[in-house]
């Protein structure tokens, strides 16, 4: 069709490839389902990029896009429903950098993180990704005041996970 | 939390061990087609939309013996009247799917998005309900009309042993059952495609109490 909006829209997701990984990594626990969300999210993306002004950056604006494909479009694949705790452990790649007790922690966090709804997941998410909560809150579409009173308490319900 | 913190930090660190994508993987990605929940619900919604339309033609091709008696009795342009307000509802149905499928867009926040999906959905649960209701009203007065007007039922009395009443009974409750096997149908199928959607739009709006 048009060729360089493919091309430039290509180029700029190719960039920006991170965040979409990111987000199949907190909503899956396979890499077949990690696939599988990638490129529904990339359909989607591209789907709406004519309507992408330029006015907010590209980054930003898939942010939006690629939770919306995971909380509320994408359809789940019945194999990846049940939650692998194996494949929570193998999340972090590079491990080198902490000692075992630090290692050990950041293995049940991420099982942890796994454990939550889809909305939970999301907050943790923009969260990790260092967002406002002025941006989290237009993200779901909640107050900016109840975007902290649910951070907080999805805080204490993986504190809770942690410690039983 | 001193253990968010670290995941944090730990988070950032990641971005050097996810998978990478080449160019040509991303193309290929855009060139195929959406599996997502809102074509299915696009999808589905037409076949229900068609489903009905079909029955209809169907009927009317085939005809049953009541509707040819209640034609025959009835003015030509009463029926003729009734099946064009029928379309025209049936119109400003697809009209309205249309239009609110439209106002779907993923660049809307999450609340916003599914709210839009939810309208969509709607529209088609209340052209089920319309025709469910429509169904119903038809076959009510048909049932009442036969049986008051016409020796439809004494015939088939006639015929067999049991009495008008148990017949027009009879038909009465299959009728019902008939509309509520429909319903429950629909329960299912519209239950099944919006489960997830629902207890995620529940847990958003739970907040803004």
């Amino acid at each position: 069709m048009d060729k360089e909006l493919e091309h430039s829209f290509v180029t700029n997701l190719e960039q920006n490839q991170n965040i979409v990984h990111k987000v199949c990594r907190i909503y899956t626990s396979d890499s077949e389902s990690h696939n599988d969300l990638f490129q529904e999210i990339t359909i989607q993306l591209w789907k709406a990029y004519p309507k992408f002004r330029g006015d907010a950056k590209f980054s930003t604006w898939m942010y939006r896009v690629a939770l919306n494909t995971a909380i509320t479009l994408y359809r789940k694949s019945k194999r990846s429903i049940k939650t692998t705790d194996l494949d929570a452990m193998n999340f972090r790649i590079k491990a080198e950098d902490y000692d075992d007790e630090v290692e050990q922690q950041l293995k049940l966090m991420y099982a942890a993180v796994k454990q939550l709804n889809d909305i939970e997941k999301a907050l943790v998410f923009l969260y990790l990704e260092d967002k406002s909560y002025k941006e989290i809150a237009d993200t779901l579409g909640i107050s900016e005041v109840n975007a902290r009173v649910k951070m907080n308490r999805v805080k204490t319900k993986l504190k809770k996970i942690l410690n039983p | 939390m001193d253990e968010l913190e670290l995941l944090k930090k730990d988070w950032k660190k990641q971005d050097t061990a996810m998978p990478r994508l080449s160019y040509n993987e991303i193309y290929k990605m855009i060139l195929k087609k959406s599996s997502s929940m809102v074509k299915w619900i696009f999808i589905i919604s037409l076949l229900e939309f068609s489903l009905w339309v079909l029955l209809d033609i169907f009927l009317r091709v085939n005809g049953y013996t009541e509707q040819e008696q209640v034609d025959e009795l009835l003015s030509g342009g009463f029926i003729v009247g009734l099946s064009l307000v029928y379309y025209a509802v049936i119109v400003f149905f697809v009209v309205r799917f249309y239009l609110n499928y439209k106002k779907i867009q993923t660049t809307d926040s999450a609340k916003v998005l599914m709210e839009n999906i939810f309208r969509t959905r709607k529209t088609v649960k209340y052209y089920v309900w319309f025709n469910i209701g429509f169904f119903a009203l038809t076959f009510m007065s048909f049932t009442i009309y036969l049986a008051a007007f016409t020796d439809h039922y004494q015939k088939q009395a006639d015929l067999g042993q049991a009495s008008t009443t148990i017949i027009i009974v009879s038909s009465i409750i299959l009728g019902l059952i008939f509309i509520g096997f429909i319903a429950l149908f629909y329960r299912v199928i519209y239950g099944i495609i919006t489960r997830r959607l629902k207890r995620n739009y529940n847990e958003l709006e739970k907040l803004e109490v």
